[in-house]
């Protein structure tokens, strides 16, 4: 097992480094020209302001010395300055990833808790009434495009009810109080989408795993029903829904942009997509590799978890 | 893929020797069809989910018929109308008719998504099945390559994407195909993923040595064996995927970057709609109640086909 | 707009009034002591959350153009002089001055004891080094630097006596030393002005945590004082919080999050106001800014060289329904516009000729006599701003029934830049805004030399060109609104512009807040008003 997961870190550098070039190529091939859109000049430009500001940026040297000036930086740590701000890309994101991630994990962690319970009920109770009740309010959840229920919870639980604020945000561990308090909603909308997800997956890898010869052995040798569900299949069927959730997990650290935009969530979705917009590329690509590089251990840990639950699994 | 699986169940009991191939394949297809109602009608949700199916394609294929307007001609005298003989579903803010843009939106999204999900069925299945029954290098590679398409963050490579593809002053159908190419490029790692866990897990089972011991090439064996087996996890992933895409389109357009107007697309028309929210909540309901249902219908159909294909769940 | 008034701030004999003016502010203060000790006003205070849609680009003020008219870092920064409610200069740290009978030099004394956030003097020297500074192409932006290019020297003759001098006579030079567009920083504090900015406005900066929240709190030592020498401003502190999406700002401010809220969403306006005026009050600002279609006229079929050019603009004038894009866009809430300033400015100008009114089918006859029928014009708006658009989109199926073949496209800002430079679209549905002096609008946008001219739509009118020159030194202002109602009437003739509306801005507020009011063009950081008055009831 060590040696596997040895391996696996080692896989890693190419995938980052794909990455790279991956997010360097797509932010060099944006449309228009990052010095004019930061002039922004009404009329003729100064060609002396765009040569100390392609200097200043590095934007003056061929493309690939400035991948390898990047990529050289970025080794020590140094992300470069934002274009916009001016201040250091690292202090731009180091307020952003926490907030994400803060989201993204009480929402998964959420999700989970609201689908492998209802998702183990409804395989149980196949073709009952708690499996439609189930089925269905799963289905509700995504359903309904993420914008659009967003608002509606906003002006029920906001302006109707009075129950929670609107939007914004606090961080946690200065007033973890306030922080709470602002993260429900966001959290819960998350949270209730991906349990969609979670639940569908739960309630079929579990009737999978009860049409297994194994449960049907136990069960002849008399072991009680709870037991065999809870003691056997469950396990076997948290396996697909540990790795959907995971990966939900990595796909929600860049994609909870419609999210942070209506709940004022300062995350770093909504900062890669205002830095898109104004061609901010030092901060594109840094929030973009430093995701990135977090959704692959994501990737690993899940990868990891897969094998240790799942041993019939070999270690290629 | 489904009729594979079909033809693969139905096999034994069609097969009689002294039939010329001919016949025995119009009796195969015969049998299948007959056999694929009556499975259907066994399930609930399957039944459901596929009327609702038949009921949205028919009324894509027909909208050229049933649409009584233009859907991008304005009347500012007419604008914000409730539903009335004139008008099904009312107007909207620039006075088009609702009814007949949510049919031709439907149309188009119906087609995009359909598109889509089968580029990345395309992708992602040989990946996986190979990834996953070979293992060794190949697996190592192509996974690391899945890796790095994984690690771009969330609704970040769409983002790119369409922003880059822009500015090429795409018109209508090419538009289209950017976003096909975008989403269906996003769904490839998560089906070729998928499908390498099952397929990891299947290459280890007894039928497949026992096919070896017999003698049967791999690639026979991958695509024989492992296929069927790994077709139903795959079924429902696809299903929520062709909902999900109707979603992400939806997301796209509040972001500002999904079908540029006056195209008509459930997306942008709720994103429009969301102004009048308090003051004309039905313009809203209708694009909104489309999207729902359309995702409900892949859904539940995909449950329900789910449910029917697996023969380990068919006679419980 | 009195005709007192209007001499006021541009004639040669106003002068004389404006110092009496200044000096009566200046009594007051001194009556109160220096400015510094003066007493906050007692009862009056109280934390302001302001919650905007846009969250701000950066911290320097010389660098980024953000709206510094109605944003919160705007109550950070000051300027040489100020603008009050009705949008006129007014003496601020200039106290006063007096401008040379060739229109070239302008002489400031500049008003004792006013200090830096950071407690540095805001003397004549560092009033030039932010002047420099904002000439340096180098360190400030083009908005910023536009308004001093035609500056030669910028001299400080003493401590409190600074001294410009201009390459061409001005007349409407006063307009570029107010807080907006340049406003000062302190010298001593350039290099910390991306992180912790230091000005002179009435708060002093705390903190700026992007897209989350701004802090400012109270400058005890600002300058301004009230009638009863306590010194401005009341509010202890200003929260600023960007909140993107109109619906939530608007459920913030109902939910009691937030006192203050702007662009409420002109679907929701009209219902806010008639419902809820018991608890909020509402400002429409009226002329935050003018929409238009801008033609690309530098080549193709609308070109100003184009031997039909001008009757295809023409024709394009003809189909465009203003009082649909009022209904349909703007909710009924914008008025339709035949030149650049709106019924509430000063500026309005009521006798513009060669309107060309909406009749799709003289386009359409104009087009089937030049054998132009199905003419392709591409349509392009900017994406970030959904009036822009959505105009667009209303525009394209005008066009469309008038007989062109159209394209709609919508492109962020990089693109849309780029199709300018290139000539590379038919007409753009845009908007212009804060141009409280006129000659900002036309030299940049109509006279033919102009930088955005120059840049989008190539129009080309000597007979315009020369109009704005003259009136650009010309002090009287009903002279320079005659020259400008001329130029605007070629602007229509030509139809290079098509100004279609006032683009309205409701913000609103809950009725806590007291003796706060907007400008009429928006800005909060007004002499003797805005946020400077402004208090929350507790």
């Amino acid at each position: 097992m060590l040696i596997y997961i040895i391996n696996r870190i080692l896989q890693i550098i190419p995938v980052i480094f794909i990455l790279s070039i991956l997010v360097f190529g797509f932010v060099h091939a944006l449309p228009g020209d990052v010095i004019d859109t930061l002039t922004a000049t009404d009329g003729e430009e100064d060609p002396e302001v765009r040569a100390a500001l392609e200097k200043e940026f590095g934007l003056d040297k061929p493309i690939y010395v400035q991948y390898f000036i990047w990529i050289g930086n970025v080794l020590q740590g140094d992300f470069g300055k934002s274009l916009v701000t001016r201040r250091p890309v690292n202090i731009e994101l180091l307020e952003r990833i926490p907030a994400t991630v803060y989201l993204a994990l009480v929402g998964i962690g959420l999700s989970i808790l609201i689908a492998v319970p209802l998702g183990t009920l409804a395989a149980v109770r196949r073709n009952t009434l708690t499996d439609y009740t189930a089925q269905i309010s799963s289905l509700a959840g995504i359903s309904i495009p993420e914008f659009w229920f967003a608002i509606l919870c906003i002006l029920l639980f906001a302006l109707h009810l009075g129950w929670l604020p609107s939007s914004g945000y606090a961080p946690f561990f200065s007033e973890p109080g306030k922080s709470i308090w602002y993260l429900i909603l966001p959290a819960l909308a998350v949270g209730f989408r991906q349990a969609a997800f979670t639940t569908r997956l739960t309630r079929s890898s579990m009737l999978d795993e009860l049409s297994k010869d194994y449960v049907d052995t136990a069960r002849s040798l008399g072991l009680s029903e709870r037991k065999v569900i809870y003691k056997y299949t469950l396990r076997n069927a948290m396996i697909p829904t540990i790795t959907i959730s995971g990966l939900q997990l990595a796909s929600l650290l860049g994609g909870t942009v419609v999210l942070e935009t209506i709940f004022s969530w300062p995350g770093i979705g909504l900062a890669i997509y205002s830095a898109i917009q104004l061609r901010d590329f030092p901060v594109i690509q840094a929030g973009v590799l430093v995701l990135g590089i977090m959704v692959v251990i994501i990737n690993l840990l899940v990868d990891i978890t897969y094998r240790v639950l799942n041993p019939r699994v070999g270690m290629g | 893929m489904s009729d594979q699986q079909l033809q693969s169940r139905q096999r034994v009991d069609t097969i009689s020797p002294d039939d010329t191939p001919f016949a025995i394949r119009m009796r195969r297809i015969q049998a299948v069809s007959r056999n694929a109602l009556d499975e259907l009608l066994k399930s609930k949700t399957a039944t459901i989910g596929a009327i609702m199916m038949i009921f949205l394609l028919s009324v894509c294929i027909l909208t050229p018929i049933l649409a009584t307007h233009s859907p991008i001609k304005t009347n500012y005298r007419i604008r914000l109308e409730p539903a009335s003989a004139e008008h099904y579903f009312g107007t909207d803010k620039f006075g088009r008719d609702i009814y007949s843009r949510v049919l031709w939106g439907g149309q188009r999204i119906v087609l995009i998504s359909l598109a889509a999900v089968t580029f990345g069925l395309i992708l992602g299945i040989p990946l996986g099945v190979f990834a996953g029954f070979f293992g060794g290098r190949f697996d190592a590679i192509s996974m690391r390559f899945v890796d790095g398409l994984i690690a771009f963050p969330g609704l970040l490579l769409y983002l790119l994407i369409i922003t880059v593809a822009r500015e090429w002053k795409l018109e209508g159908f090419w538009n289209d195909l950017i976003l096909v190419f975008a989403l269906g490029v996003n769904t490839m790692p998560e089906i070729a993923r998928l499908t390498r866990g099952t397929a990891m897990v299947e290459s280890k089972r007894e039928y497949v040595e026992a096919a070896h011991v017999v003698g049967e090439g791999s690639f026979y064996i991958a695509l024989r064996e492992i296929l069927p087996n790994i077709i139903s996890p795959l079924i429902v992933n696809a299903t929520v995927r062709l909902g999900f895409i109707i979603l992400i389109i939806a997301a796209l357009s509040f972001l500002g970057l999904g079908t540029p107007p006056p195209t008509p697309d459930w997306g942008s028309d709720l994103n429009v709609a969301r102004q009048h929210m308090e003051t004309n909540p039905m313009i809203a309901v209708y694009p909104g109640l489309a999207i729902c249902y359309s995702v409900l219908a892949f859904n539940l159909f995909g449950d329900g086909l789910r449910d029917i294909l697996d023969p380990r769940t068919q006679d419980r | 707009m009195s005709e007192q008034k209007i001499s006021n701030s541009f004639g040669k004999q106003t002068r004389r009034e404006f110092v009496a003016t200044a000096s009566a502010i200046a009594a007051s203060a001194a009556a109160a002591s220096v400015p510094g000790s003066a007493l906050a006003a007692k009862n009056k205070g109280g934390t302001l959350r302001f919650s905007t849609r846009a969250d701000a680009r950066g911290l320097d003020p010389q660098r980024n153009i953000i709206y510094y008219v109605s944003h919160p870092l705007a109550a950070t920064s000051g300027g040489l002089l100020d603008i009050d409610a009705n949008m006129d200069i007014v003496p601020a740290i200039g106290e006063e001055w007096t401008v040379s009978d060739d229109m070239k030099t302008y002489t400031f004394k500049i008003r004792k004891g006013v200090t830096f956030h950071n407690g540095a003097d805001v003397d004549a020297p560092a009033i030039k080094w932010n002047y420099d500074r904002v000439r340096d192409p180098k360190t400030s932006h083009s908005f910023h630097r536009s308004f001093f290019k035609e500056v030669e020297d910028v001299v400080a003759v003493d401590k409190h006596t600074l001294r410009i001098t201009l390459k061409t006579p001005s007349a409407v030079f006063l307009a570029s030393v107010t807080y907006y567009p340049v406003n000062l920083i302190a010298p001593n504090s350039v290099a910390q002005v991306d992180t912790h900015p230091v000005g002179c406005g009435p708060f002093k900066f705390v903190s700026w945590k992007r897209y989350a929240k701004t802090e400012m709190v109270r400058f005890e030592n600002f300058w301004q004082t009230d009638a009863q020498g306590n010194s401005y401003p009341y509010l202890d502190a200003i929260e600023g919080y960007p909140k993107k999406e109109d619906k939530v700002r608007l459920t913030a401010l109902r939910t009691g999050e937030v006192d203050l809220i702007e662009n409420m969403s002109y679907a929701d306006a009209a219902n806010f106001k008639k419902n809820e005026t018991a608890n909020y009050n509402t400002w429409d600002i009226p002329q935050v800014g003018c929409g238009y279609l801008a033609i690309q006229a530098k080549k193709g079929p609308f070109a100003m060289d184009a031997a039909d050019g001008k009757l295809m603009r023409q024709a394009l004038a003809h189909a465009i329904d203003k009082e649909a894009i009022h209904q349909a866009i703007f909710n009924g809430l914008s008025e339709s516009l035949n030149g650049f300033y709106g019924t509430a400015s000063s500026w309005h100008m009521p006798d513009i000729k060669n309107v060309k009114e909406y009749d799709p089918e003289k386009s359409k006859s104009i087009l089937r006599k030049l054998n132009a029928m199905n003419t392709p014009i591409a349509v392009v708006a900017r994406q970030a701003y959904s009036y822009m658009h959505d105009t667009g989109e209303l525009v394209y199926s005008m066009l469309q029934e008038a007989g062109f073949k159209t394209t709609n496209e919508v492109f962020d800002n990089p693109v849309l830049r780029k199709k300018y430079k290139k000539a590379d679209y038919g007409i753009d549905s845009t908007a212009n805004s804060y141009r409280f002096e006129p000659d900002q609008w036309y030299s940049v946008n109509v006279l033919s030399s102009g930088p955005s001219t120059k840049l989008r739509t190539g129009y080309k009118n000597e007979a315009a060109d020369k109009l704005i020159v003259a009136a650009r030194a010309t002090r009287d202002k009903q002279v320079r609104m005659e020259m400008y109602t001329d130029v605007e009437s070629m602007v229509n003739e030509d139809s290079a512009l098509i100004y279609t509306h006032g683009i309205p801005l409701t913000s609103a507020a809950t009725k806590k807040l007291k003796d706060y009011a907007p400008a009429f063009a928006g800005p909060f950081n007004i002499s003797n008003g805005g946020v400077r008055t402004a208090y929350l009831e507790s």
